[in-house]
């Protein structure tokens, strides 16, 4: 895609919520989608760049939303202060589940991983005096205002996490194009040769894992704020943020900068509106077709729509719709 | 002879059951060419994992200009000025054969350095024409080489050929040994393994024969030559082909 | 003193059934190399298939447990044949998301069918207890050991005795050779992908009469069965044995040191610590 055409992207994305009502679902969905692939962005320097599946983000999204969301109870801390906090913890957290973990490969890996997001969930649901447990957690309600981050009506907040999604894609870019993307590919590639090139590999992916947790945990911050209320199966759940989070990935198309948005804008309007079509049909169709894509997209292109494109003449034209 | 570049003493390596390092110890001069010959399995291919930090050895010291190299990673180890090829070929099969030697190139530039001199590394070895393809579509000679320009990328003092001329004809072969001599020309001490015998004994200054992981003999090519034992253990065979 | 002692014969019974249903997690990696994330839910299946056997046809669970087995072994034998037979060759990824998605796929499944209310059976020694000294056995507890200890046995023979397992193993150390002793390695791959989705499915049917059966059930199981594989080595059946047995005695004797909340915390950084430490088993990796 040429510069002009992200440019022209970026503008639309940016317009379209102003011919949106402000307080409507669709842009409540496109928050969404925005938000999801921000999440898949941050996990495709790690699961995409590294190679590495991890299946535990939710451990650091969870820890970003929860850690500004108890500081602004307590405190009254602004969220923009709680998303550097998230940004230090998230990168803390990674680093900590990064030094046992990194020398796993491939289903090893993605086990280690899950089972950190799930020690995560249990804390969170047991340490309810911090967190409120299983009953969850809400955002309090304040004045509107931007060092609060309070604003009326779904345009700030859409516009907050385009911002956010243009952040950790840049983020994705800077290091797929410099010297650590280089760096990683060797590791996902040949690791004793990237060693004995003079690669530092266990640093490498430190790296890699340190950033990825530290944006998705900022990330969760704004979640918060954008939902309001969550509890600890939401935010560090497998299934609806870890799984998900990987998912935006690997249906877009993995290691490439347009593959998680693409997928977050396919996947998540077609699950919020197959939600809202059929729930009430049938609790559970949506998620079992949900499941059925992902399972018939594995099965007919483990790339991604991305590796698709190319033989259905089939162009992600527009960032946003 | 001024101070050995590398300098290697006691080193010793068991695997398991195998004894495959025994009391190894040598000194290479700088900018030397020195090979390294023995019957498969003798255990030239654990020395230079043993030296490259691959392989932990059990005993012994290796000094490169007066560092220890021994329990450094291997990263640290190329970073120090020792860098070695892999004798199965051991490339980035996805990457570019550019990405490839400029992986190499970043342990001392940025990206935009790292890739001019990899160019220069691909030229060195004859590839610069086909750097844009992928690594893992090249024939073996070519991946041989492509790992020779990767390792010169990361700018070694010292570089650890590990039969990278296994399936050369015979004009790659003379092109690879002229830039090898060019090589030392710029400074490089270089050490070889080759099973080639003819190659090493017009490349080497001087070489070590080891065989079930001792060493037998050491000194000029023609002294090699002329080596009883090695003779017996190794070049009788060669020769009576 | 007594309470651990009782916490320890609790564990064991419990740690037979783990046992039980971690075997088909490892059986299928071990031959097919293939993580089954979605293994759990076979378990579920199983617990439903023994749920409505009891409350229509009248049969016991502990019987229900060989129909249970019997049908989703068809069942994995089927998605084995159409699905899981495309993703061998292909990377982690596509395998590990193909799991997952199945995850999604038979859960909800399971909750449009049969809906999210929890799902009990009523047998008549539900609450019996017998008397050992000064420890009491309980009955659904034992039941589901001896069942337990019976599948085993039969899955040892199996094998180790049988041409089939023996033509299995050859299979999952080298389909290579082993086709060229005219073992039929697709047909292997759905013999042993059916055996395990159905040994989960036995030992889903066999805790039934102290459980309760609901869609989203095998999600507690998950990562119980991860960490039984792993303390015993992936791929190793002997270890699952082992593994199954120290996990249900550190669960049952953890209850009596943290609150049960914490339980499956222990589990977890168990889980996590030998992954790091010895990724391939603490019995090492051979089966």
């Amino acid at each position: 895609m040429s510069r002009a055409l992200v440019a022209l992207a970026l503008l639309a994305a940016a317009l379209l919520p102003l011919a949106l009502e402000s307080e409507g679902y669709a842009i409540h969905v496109l928050t969404l989608a925005l938000l999801f692939a921000a999440l898949g962005q941050a996990w495709n320097i790690v699961g995409g760049l590294a190679n590495q599946m991890s299946l535990g983000h939710a451990a650091f999204f969870g820890i970003g939303a929860y850690a500004a969301t108890i500081l602004q109870i307590r405190f009254g801390l602004s969220p923009w202060l709680g998303l550097v906090v998230a940004l230090a913890l998230g990168g803390l957290a990674a680093a900590l589940i990064s030094l046992p973990t990194m020398r796993l490969r491939g289903h090893y890996f993605a086990l280690a991983t899950l089972a950190c997001g799930e020690v995560m969930r249990v804390i969170a649901n047991t340490a309810a005096p911090l967190t409120g447990g299983p009953a969850g957690i809400s955002v309090p309600f304040g004045a509107e205002g931007v060092w609060m981050m309070r604003f009326e009506g779904g345009r700030p907040i859409y516009w907050l996490m385009l911002g956010a999604l243009v952040v950790v894609t840049v983020v994705f870019e800077v290091i797929r194009r410099g010297a650590l993307g280089y760096r990683l590919r060797a590791v996902r590639e040949n690791i004793a040769a990237a060693e004995a090139i003079g690669v530092d590999t266990a640093r490498v992916k430190l790296q890699a894992a340190v950033i990825s947790g530290a944006l998705t945990a900022a990330l969760g911050v704004l979640y918060a704020q954008f939902n309001f209320f969550f509890d600890p199966d939401t935010v560090f759940g497998v299934a609806s943020i870890s799984v998900r989070i990987a998912l935006m990935a690997i249906i877009g198309g993995i290691g490439t900068a347009a593959g998680p948005i693409l997928g977050a804008l396919i996947v998540i309007p077609l699950e919020e509106f197959a939600n809202a079509a059929l729930s009430d049909r049938a609790a559970g169709l949506s998620q079992l077709v949900y499941g059925a894509v992902l399972i018939a997209m594995v099965l007919v292109e483990p790339r991604g729509l991305m590796a698709l494109r190319f033989s259905w003449t089939f162009r992600p034209r527009r960032a946003s719709a | 002879m001024s101070a050995p570049i590398l300098s290697v003493s006691g080193l010793s390596k068991r695997f398991g059951g195998l004894q495959a390092l025994h009391d190894i110890s040598f000194d290479v001069a700088r900018t030397e060419i020195l090979g390294v010959i023995g019957p498969n399995g003798a255990g030239k291919t654990t020395l230079f994992n043993n030296l490259a930090g691959l392989h932990r050895p059990d005993a012994g010291t290796i000094m490169l200009d007066g560092v220890s190299l021994v329990g450094l990673k291997p990263h640290r180890i190329a970073g120090l000025g020792l860098t070695k090829t892999f004798q199965n070929v051991a490339l980035f099969a996805e990457s570019s054969v550019l990405d490839n030697v400029l992986i190499g190139g970043l342990l001392r530039h940025g990206v935009a350095e790292a890739r001019a001199f990899a160019l220069h590394c691909l030229e060195q070895v004859g590839l610069a024409g086909i750097a844009q393809k992928q690594a893992g579509e090249l024939s073996f000679p070519e991946r041989a080489r492509v790992e020779v320009a990767r390792a010169l990328a990361t700018q070694p003092k010292i570089l650890l050929l590990d039969e990278v001329m296994a399936a050369l004809n015979h004009a790659e072969m003379e092109a690879l040994m002229a830039l090898i001599r060019r090589l030392r020309e710029g400074g490089l001490t270089v050490i070889v393994i080759e099973h080639h015998m003819k190659a090493m004994l017009a490349l080497c200054d001087r070489i070590i024969a080891i065989s079930f992981g001792r060493k037998l003999a050491e000194g000029s090519p023609a002294e090699i030559a002329r080596h009883p034992e090695v003779v017996a253990a190794y070049l009788g065979r060669a020769h009576a082909v | 003193m007594l309470s651990l002692a009782q916490a320890v014969l609790d564990g064991v019974m419990i740690g037979g059934v783990y046992a039980v249903i971690s075997m088909g997690l490892t059986l299928v990696f071990g031959v097919m190399g293939i993580v089954n994330f979605a293994q759990a839910q076979f378990l579920m299946l199983g617990m439903f298939v023994a749920w409505f056997a009891w409350r229509f046809l009248g049969i016991d669970p502990l019987l229900g447990s060989f129909l249970a087995f019997g049908a989703i072994f068809a069942l994995g034998w089927a998605l084995q044949a159409t699905l899981f037979r495309r993703v061998l060759a292909a990377p982690p990824v596509a395998q590990i998301f193909l799991t997952v998605g199945l995850i999604i796929v038979l859960e909800n499944s399971a909750l449009l069918l049969f809906g999210s209310e929890f799902r009990s059976v009523a047998t008549p020694y539900q609450t019996a207890s017998l008397r050992l000294g000064e420890l009491f056995v309980n009955v659904p507890y034992l039941a589901a050991f001896l069942l337990s200890v019976v599948c085993g046995g039969l899955l040892w023979w199996f094998l180790d005795r049988s041409w089939f397992g023996r033509a299995m193993r050859a299979t999952a150390q080298d389909p290579m050779a082993a086709r060229l002793m005219g073992i039929d390695a697709a047909r292997m791959h759905r013999l042993a992908f059916g055996l395990g989705v159905g040994l989960s499915a036995f030992g889903g049917a066999a805790i039934l009469p102290y459980l309760t059966v609901y869609p989203t059930v095998g999600s507690q199981f998950s990562v119980l069965m991860f960490t039984v594989v792993v303390l015993g080595g992936l791929g190793s059946i002997a270890g699952a044995v082992v593994g199954g047995v120290a996990v249900g005695v550190i669960q049952s004797v953890s209850t009596l040191v943290f609150p049960i909340q914490l339980q499956n915390l222990v589990l977890f950084l168990l889980f996590i610590a030998v992954l790091a430490l010895r990724p391939e088993g603490l019995m090492g990796g051979s089966r």
